[in-house]
């Protein structure tokens, strides 16, 4: 189960945060995903260490942390998104297929013309979106 | 899915919102008109750019960065990609374009065609000049655009455009240290 996605700006500076537990855990999950920062910057850095693909957008799993998972994506413009999960066998293909329509949405939300770049996203449908989007990808992974 | 837009009904926009811009808005202040075109083109550039950039893997250097705009970014804007790519290897880049669509119906007095500088032109408003001016208006807005998509993409530069012979345009990219 997906439990929190983010969206970073390039200054670092948080542009959405959506948990998807019912517990008031906020806070860790912003710690996770903060901490997962300096990880993305560390992959862009030195990507021979990571293994993956030169320059691909999809970062692959950050870390583990307790009994979560991290994931990360980053986009040509510089923005990162931050995938946290339970699940402990996720497949690769899933989590690229989540953020590849992860990234759809978040374009679709920024070309909106009352959209100020480098400001929150506040916009529900993005959020309807999301919810959908992270939904699915339970399914998918179960199935 | 392929989205189309009607290319005469994008013309007569771009022509309207300049119009409106240097002679309804800001009639007697061409310098602020021009940022604000220019500034419009900037949001097209920077939410476009985040759109054509979505499946492509990340750019490792600036000249990567620019040989998109001139193939894949130019490609969905007008159909066509730029003719020429010229650099000095030091952070300017100048883009021509040999029939740039959005002056393909444009001429300008042939009394006034020699070597028109859209960046500077602020001598005394004779016929030529008028019509001069009247012409680099409408080369803020694309020159916004290219901006717009550079700076998104992590690269802040400075555009301006120049038109020697038309519809040949060529644009000035100076990529800020």
């Amino acid at each position: 189960m997906i439990i929190c996605v983010a969206v970073v700006g390039h200054q670092n500076n948080p542009l959405f945060i959506q948990s998807f537990t019912e517990a008031d855990d906020a806070l860790k999950l912003h710690h996770i995903v903060h901490c997962s920062l300096d990880v993305v910057d560390e992959r862009v850095n030195n990507p021979k260490k990571s293994g993956s693909m030169i320059n691909e957008t999809f970062l692959g799993l950050l870390y583990p942390f307790e009994n979560y998972k991290v994931y990360g994506y980053l986009t040509n413009t510089k923005v990162k998104f931050i995938l946290v999960t339970t699940d402990l066998d996720v497949r690769d293909a899933d989590v690229r297929n989540f953020f590849r329509r992860f990234h759809a949405a978040y374009v679709d939300a920024v070309s909106n013309p009352f959209h100020v770049p480098g400001k929150k996203i506040t916009s529900k449908t993005f959020v309807e979106r999301v919810s959908t989007i992270v939904k699915s990808f339970g399914l998918s992974s179960a199935g | 899915m392929v989205r189309e837009v009607s290319e005469s009904c994008i013309d007569n926009l771009i022509r309207e919102t300049i119009d409106s811009y240097c002679n309804r808005f800001y009639a007697d202040k061409p310098d602020l008109a021009a940022r604000k075109i220019e500034a419009i083109g900037y949001q097209v550039g920077h939410q476009l750019s985040e759109r054509y950039t979505m499946d492509r893997p990340r750019f490792s250097d600036h000249l990567e960065a620019i040989k998109f705009i001139c193939k894949d970014f130019w490609s969905e804007l007008f159909k066509k990609q730029i003719d020429n790519l010229k650099t000095n290897h030091r952070g300017t880049f100048v883009l021509q374009d040999n029939k740039f669509r959005w002056l393909a119906h444009m001429s300008v007095d042939p009394s006034s065609a020699h070597n028109v500088n859209s960046a500077d032109d602020n001598s005394s408003p004779s016929a030529e000049n008028i019509a001069a001016q009247a012409m680099s208006m409408h080369l803020y807005f694309p020159c916004g655009i290219i901006r717009g998509a550079l700076s998104n993409l992590g690269i802040p530069c400075a555009v301006s455009a120049d038109i020697s012979n038309l519809p040949a345009c060529s644009f000035v990219i100076r990529i800020k240290a």
